[in-house]
């Protein structure tokens, strides 16, 4: 595929032209912080950003979502999906996006995830500022990143944008936008190869030896102590970018004939998310706090490895930062334990 | 394992429900409701013993249960048989469906008994309390397809007499030669002439058990280990042993991650799971 050359000053004209096309989701400050959020104004556009607060995967996992809407006993499907164009998606973020691609399509392919994602139109970008809890530069380092439709990269004077899949071929091809020089292509490289030096934080294990070591660590007390201060709030889950959990319920319209069944965000933290009505009261097959949070991190680094060619984190940092008690950090716990 | 996407609803979306008639309705217990089945709309359903569905009523949500019933009882009357016991919300909601309503229904989901390996060879079930619905669906199957096995054992064991379900199946076991039924309660009442006590004793009924023999447990949580204990004094391999597990399950395809233990998840590489695969497994028993 092709890499195009877009002069800093023509950043906003390239995403309103975008924005011209179809919906346009990008990171835009909020408070001191970034989301993801459907543009308005292109000036909102900040791939300055460090990190967002929820993940991009709400593009095509909502934290709600419509299942199906039924009517006097009758269900219909609420798949809907619309095209849209995600823009500035890290590469830490494209290979958790890659991750539930996988998850979702496997065995049982789930369409109402699927769909959304097949109209989705993927532009990734270079992290300009890091966050201070990331990680992404020593993790799942064995991962491909793929799964993007096209990658912008900051370079001295502008951006390079490489274009990797006919869709974004598509999206981009009467843009008029001039072919990267092979200088420019050149410097994109080099800001791309060393990013990962540039990640502030440092996991200084290989992931096998994580995998096995953590994995080994199951009946240890350790997960007591590392758990103590845990409020099972569920925050690191609801944060992370290769969590997809989620609850169903049912709810009903005002006409009391109809309604909809919907899914939501759900996280293995929760005290009822393993808890079974049973007759008498209820079974609960992971009671504790410190089973809930060993099992996120053996579902973290151990379980889903198999399956997904690495361990089921990519380093964003995010349930860092969302930890009131500070104890959800991989890197902190990963460390306590192979040190143990 | 599953067959993919065999079973999806309209527009390919795993989680959308097909439509299922009430047949009959019967309060069997105090809390528990036998339904006897129909698809509608020409929809089949072709299930293996110890296979699941998610059972719903729109509204309400969707819970998962093992067929009650056999296969080759729906291949000659179209019908197939579940047992909900009230519990909640979901389960309260199913059980005032009357005869004429309709049910929703997802499935059939997970991986079943493997049938052909109990073929030719001696086989014990032991149930505990509603864990014989979902093995109801092999005992029928073996006792329909009788030539098929050998050496047929069944222990059953209930809180109380009152709390038996399909008491007009037991009537039949319990003089039938084609099975050897033994049962148990844990408290009598002033009819019951059976024994009392809880279902390991029934091991101590036998002269002995062929080491051969396979064997599915399924019941409450608190009795796989006992049960296990059990037969390994009669040197019955883990090989052998077939747990039928219960967790929490919302999707019942291996997505929403309630039911998951350790790599596993019971809702599509179970319910059924082989002893020998899972015992390491911390969390599973």
């Amino acid at each position: 595929m092709s890499g195009y050359y877009i002069p800093s000053e023509g950043l906003q004209s390239f995403a309103q032209s975008l924005m011209a096309k179809m919906p346009v989701v990008a990171p835009v400050a909020k408070g001191k912080r970034f989301i993801f959020d459907q543009l308005g104004d292109v000036a909102e556009l900040r791939l300055d950003y460090d990190t967002t607060v929820l993940p991009p995967k709400k593009v095509f996992f909502p934290p709600k979502q419509d299942l199906l809407e039924f009517d006097e006993g009758k269900a219909t499907s609420c798949l809907d999906p619309q095209a849209k164009v995600l823009l500035g998606v890290h590469p830490y973020d494209i290979k958790a996006i890659s991750m539930t691609d996988k998850l979702f399509s496997d065995n049982y392919a789930d369409s109402n995830y699927l769909a959304n994602r097949e109209v989705a139109v993927i532009i990734g970008s270079n992290v300009q500022t890091p966050y201070e809890r990331a990680f992404y530069g020593s993790i799942a380092q064995d991962l491909e990143l793929v799964g993007h439709d096209a990658f912008l990269t900051k370079i001295s004077d502008g951006y390079v944008l490489d274009v990797v899949t006919e869709k974004g071929e598509k999206l981009i091809a009467d843009l008029g936008l001039a072919d990267a020089s092979a200088e420019q292509t050149s410097e994109a490289e080099g800001v791309n190869a060393k990013a990962d030096e540039d990640c502030p934080v440092k996991l200084p294990f290989a992931a096998g030896d994580v995998s096995e070591k953590v994995r080994n660590s199951f009946k240890s007390e350790i997960w007591d102590e590392l758990s103590k201060d845990c409020f099972s709030c569920g925050s690191c889950n609801l944060v992370c970018p290769t969590c997809y959990c989620f609850d169903v319920q049912d709810e009903w319209g005002l006409g009391a004939s109809n309604g909809k069944r919907y899914r939501r965000w759900d996280g293995c933290l929760s005290s009822e998310f393993s808890e079974v009505s049973v007759q008498g009261g209820s079974e609960n097959f992971r009671e504790n706090r410190a089973e809930r949070y060993r099992h996120r991190f053996m579902r973290k680094t151990a379980y889903l490895n198999d399956k997904l060619g690495a361990p089921a984190c990519v380093g964003c940092g995010r349930c860092a930062g969302a930890c009131t008690a500070d104890i959800a950090d991989p890197v902190n716990t990963i460390t306590r334990i192979m040190e143990s | 394992m599953c067959d993919g996407n065999n079973n999806v609803g309209q527009d390919g979306n795993i989680l959308l429900p097909k439509e299922v008639e009430v047949v009959e309705a019967k309060k069997v217990t105090a809390s528990e409701t036998h339904f006897v089945l129909k698809m509608k709309n020409g929809d089949a359903m072709d299930y293996k013993p110890g296979q699941i569905v998610e059972a719903g009523v729109l509204g309400y949500g969707e819970v998962p249960l093992g067929f009650a019933s056999s296969p080759t009882q729906t291949e000659k009357t179209g019908t197939f048989d579940l047992v909900v016991r009230e519990v909640g919300k979901v389960t309260k909601a199913l059980v005032s469906l009357q005869p004429g309503d309709t049910m929703t229904m997802r499935g059939p989901l997970g991986n079943g008994f493997p049938v052909e390996e109990f073929e030719g060879n001696d086989v014990l079930i032991v149930a505990g309390g509603i864990g014989l619905c979902p093995t109801r669906s092999m005992i029928k199957y073996i006792l329909d397809k009788r030539d098929d096995f050998k050496k047929f054992t069944l222990f059953f064991g209930s809180r109380t007499p009152a709390e038996q379900l399909f008491v007009e199946d037991l009537d039949v076991w319990r003089g039938a030669e084609d099975v050897d039924y033994k049962e148990i309660v844990d408290n009598a009442d002033e009819n019951w002439k059976g024994k009392v006590g809880v279902i390991t004793q029934l091991f101590k009924e036998l002269d002995e058990l062929n080491p051969e023999t396979k064997v599915i447990i399924c019941g409450p949580p608190i009795m796989y280990k006992f049960v296990i204990a059990e037969l390994k004094g009669f040197d019955v391999p883990d090989e052998n042993i077939f747990v039928d597990l219960e967790r929490r399950m919302k999707c019942g395809v291996g997505k929403c991650g309630h039911c998951q233990i350790n790599d596993k998840y019971v809702c599509m590489d179970g319910p059924v799971f082989r002893f020998s695969e899972i015992k390491d497994l911390e969390e599973a028993i």
